[in-house]
């Protein structure tokens, strides 16, 4: 019997040092630690007030089991809660992921495949209709997690979960998972900000759950008025199952689609945080809203999304790994991130792992000096390969991309174009429009290359998934079985640090096959008001899990 | 002049339905699909079929046509295939929005454009004609958008101040609801206005040098009698074309207007609705779009009876 589950102020690697029993000493011990901020923000928290935010979009509609719009997860985190979550406050590094219990007291894994999940006693959902503030049970998360994987339209969702077998309800404070094969990143993938725990009554009610009406969970907020386009209005859910929390009254999420009105707004002090997704601000306008913002708060983080490059391993030229290696020996990342406005040239490049899940992803001066020499920029050593390779003089390929990124995607590709042509890859640009590229180009329907952007998902193990044969996003085809018995090896690797070294030696094998080339992440400056305690910015969407310990000292 | 109104009315029902052939097909023939970004990247193929089939997309177009276009006749504009809610219910709800900033920016287009082109034109060649001439040129030449932007971004950079960008309720705060409304509708009355003051300059230029108009400064009138009366109503009636054409491009503006200002209009659910293939709507917000352009071009066309008597078609 493995005790997984883990709760309070150490990290992951923590633990780890600490071993496994100082672990289930310390689950449910520290239940209100993720209210206890970092010394630097010491002091008392404060009650009141509401937070306003901006978001670039409105959500998609509000059922978190037929979409993984971000737009929807966001405002879905303050009124949800899921099982487990990423711990939250200003100690909280960014880019690390410490899980902690959400509506789990405890959890155990027994032998490989079974999970049981032990839940908080008292928890409420929200006291509006149809639920009516009654008392959440293990049957709300057992119906929850069936309807996940069986709901038609939540394909994309549903690969989050696959390994879910048969989900029990033994009492009612009990869930048990059976997983069809072990899967050790189960309780992570359980974080994610998809697997919100919603209520049957709702979805019998309204149908589905799309419309704000139906969004009734047992989150520290409830939804209070939807208007679309305009803003998302929560208030405090006054029977919240962690007491004290959260500290703020209200949350409201201002609909607004221009990110210039949405700076200007944020300099005139109509928002409490960085107007652009993540709470950041563009780095070319930090010095400014310093100007403007006496004292204002800001942290550097690197974030999840980077460019990558696709090659159809499977036609010419891209069959020979010699190409594959100039392409990535002419991607000069250095050269992206000094032309972004959001970096400025800060930030890091990526291996298969996102630079940005600390963890997880190798840095880049650990892999193989094969590997590590394709991420400097060489466009002579790139000629060379390519001639060895039969091409003296050159390559012409077509490269498939959109330009439904924003324009800092297409300064990006207009880098890339450059320095791939002073290497000889004359690239015959395909600028398609966002949804054909969406439901064509990503799924592996082009022509030899395409050029487009990663990111999103906190779970180290969803970046496999394009390595895999058969999956849809396997764009570039990728068909290699020593690499497959990697990947399925490290998934049934319990032991973290083994796991750990699995995941690198994947990562150090990538760098050298170059099926995908990898290009950097920007470092973006998260920013918020002075008055904002206890905010730490972190990757991914639970940003009702961020602001619940954060509080408005006015 | 009824019998003249009518016939226009005759006349307005092909097009709209030429234009709802157009409004209906259009939105089809771009590349992307709605199935496939609804289940987004990880769709399986039998998931895809079944929705195309829930959606009623697995039939042939003109069958879909067909049915759309009873569904219209009946007043109903059918449902977002995303929120599967009815689009006329959403359009209700946002229709009022684009209207009010298209008819204050129609209004701001008029107020600047008829003063300041009536003056052009009296003092022809003076300085007062040859600055009005340069800030219409510069009208028609500086993108309405960039000039929001900076209108938008510099106050908030020197003085901390931003127009509102959280869109208020008439009935929750009058003054607020009004002026959130003023600065949009101003700039994207610039362009308009500048179209219009050219124009109206142009034709009472002309209108000015004829016989009758002559005449009426040799019987003594004051130069404001001469204009306003015996000119410009002359003046205006290729001015009153125009306007049926700005009507259209302001329409047209609303949907970036809206964008930058935060105001929940139809141009904003346009935008969304295009990015997310949401058909129902796109057809929807577009037949209101073509059905008011043609009204009001309809009420442009019965302003010319009134205007000029000789007209009778």
């Amino acid at each position: 019997m493995d005790q997984h589950g883990r709760q309070g102020d150490l990290t992951r690697r923590d633990l780890l040092k600490l071993g496994s029993a100082a672990a289930a000493v310390g689950a449910g011990a520290h239940v209100l630690d993720l209210a206890r901020p970092s010394a630097a923000d010491a002091q008392t928290p404060k009650r009141g007030g509401t937070f306003r935010l901006r978001s670039h979009v409105a959500p998609v509609h509000f059922d978190p089991h037929q979409t993984i719009a971000f737009s929807t997860m966001i405002p879905l985190s303050f009124a949800y809660s899921r099982l487990v979550k990423v711990k939250a406050g200003s100690s909280v590094v960014p880019g690390t992921q410490p899980i902690e219990g959400d509506l789990a007291e405890s959890w155990e894994r027994q032998g490989d495949t079974v999970y049981v999940f032990k839940l908080k006693k008292g928890v409420r959902w929200h006291a509006k209709p149809p639920v009516n503030g009654r008392e959440l049970t293990a049957e709300d998360v057992k119906y929850t997690y069936e309807r996940f994987l069986t709901t038609k339209t939540n394909a994309a969702n549903r690969a989050i979960l696959e390994m879910v077998d048969k989900i029990e309800a033994p009492d009612k404070y009990t869930v048990r998972f059976t997983l069809r094969e072990p899967n050790a990143w189960f309780v992570d993938r359980l974080a994610s900000t998809s697997t919100w725990v919603v209520a049957k009554e709702s979805v019998e009610k309204f149908g589905d759950l799309k419309s704000p009406e139906s969004v009734v969970g047992t989150g520290p907020w409830m939804l209070q008025r939807y208007e679309p386009n305009v803003r998302i209005s929560f208030v405090r859910n006054p029977s919240y199952f962690v007491p004290g929390l959260p500290y703020a009254d209200g949350v409201e999420i201002v609909l607004s689609a221009d990110p210039a009105a949405g700076f200007a707004a944020f300099l005139a002090g109509a928002f409490d945080f960085g107007p652009e997704y993540g709470m950041v601000i563009r780095r070319s306008d930090l010095e400014v809203a310093k100007g403007r913002v006496k004292g204002l708060g800001t942290r550097d983080y690197i974030v999840v999304f980077g460019g990558f490059t696709a090659m159809k391993l499977d036609q010419d030229p891209f069959k020979d790994v010699r190409v594959r290696r100039a392409v990535a020996m002419s991607d000069n990342w250095r050269e992206v991130l000094e032309t972004n406005a959001w970096s400025l040239g800060q930030g890091a490049p990526n291996p298969l792992i996102p630079a940005a899940l600390k963890d997880w992803s190798i840095p880049i001066d650990q892999l193989p000096a094969e590997g590590r020499r394709l991420y400097e920029y060489n466009p002579g050593e790139a000629k060379r390969l390519l001639a060895e390779a039969g091409h003296p003089s050159g390559i012409k390929v077509p490269v498939e991309t959109t330009a439904g990124y924003g324009p800092d995607w297409m300064d990006a590709v207009q880098v890339a174009l450059k320095n791939w042509k002073s290497a000889g890859i004359e690239s015959d640009l395909k600028l398609k429009e966002y949804g054909a590229f969406v439901s064509s180009s990503l799924l592996g329907k082009f022509d030899r290359m395409m050029l487009t952007l990663r990111g999103g998902t906190t779970d180290p193990d969803t970046y496999f998934t394009q390595l895999l044969p058969g999956e849809a996003l396997n764009s570039s085809g990728v068909n290699d079985p020593k690499l497959t018995d990697m990947i399925k090896l490290q998934r049934r690797t319990f032991d973290e640090k083994k796991r750990r070294e699995i995941v690198f030696d994947i990562q150090r094998y990538l760098s050298q096959q170059v099926y995908y080339a990898y290009s950097a992440s920007v470092s973006a400056v998260a920013a918020w008001m002075p008055y904002v305690k206890n905010f730490g910015p972190n990757i991914g969407h639970d940003y009702g899990g961020r602001l619940m310990v954060a509080w408005l000292d006015k | 002049m009824k019998k003249y109104v009518l016939r226009r009315i005759l006349v307005a029902i092909p097009s709209l339905l030429i234009a709802s052939v157009i409004v209906f097909s259009l939105p089809r023939l771009l590349p992307g699909d709605v199935v496939q970004l609804m289940l987004e990247e990880k769709a399986y193929g039998k998931d895809l079929e079944e929705l195309r089939e829930k959606l009623g997309l697995n039939r042939p177009i003109y069958i879909q046509y067909w049915e759309w276009l009873g569904r219209v006749a009946r007043g109903d504009l059918g449902e977002s295939l995303w929120t599967r809610r009815p689009v006329v219910e959403e359009l209700l709800r946002r229709l009022p929005v684009s209207m009010e900033l298209g008819l204050l920016a129609l209004f701001f287009a008029i107020v600047i454009a008829l003063p300041i082109g009536v003056l052009a034109a009296v003092r022809q060649d003076s300085a007062s004609d040859f600055i009005a001439r340069s800030l219409a040129i510069l009208g028609l030449s500086v993108p309405g958008f960039w000039i929001a932007t900076l209108v938008v971004l510099l106050p908030a950079i020197w003085w901390g101040w931003s127009p509102p960008i959280q869109f208020t309720e008439f009935s929750k705060d009058k003054w607020a609801h009004i002026s959130q409304f003023l600065l949009p509708a101003f700039i994207l009355g610039i362009a308009s206005a500048a179209a219009i003051m050219r124009l109206t300059r142009a034709m009472l230029l002309e209108v000015l040098r004829q016989d009758y108009v002559r005449t009426a400064w040799a019987k003594g009138l004051r130069e404001a009698v001469v204009v306003s009366k015996h000119s410009l109503k002359n003046a205006i009636i290729p001015v009153v074309t125009v306007l049926g054409i700005q009507i259209a491009q302001i329409l047209g503006g609303t949907v970036i207007f809206e964008q930058i200002f935060g105001l929940p209009g139809m141009g904003r659910f346009l935008f969304d609705a295009i990015n997310q293939r949401d058909y129902p709507v796109i057809q929807g917000v577009n037949l209101i779009i073509v059905s008011v352009v043609v009204g009001m071009n309809l009420l442009v066309d019965a302003m010319y009876a009134f205007l000029d008597p000789r007209i009778r078609y």
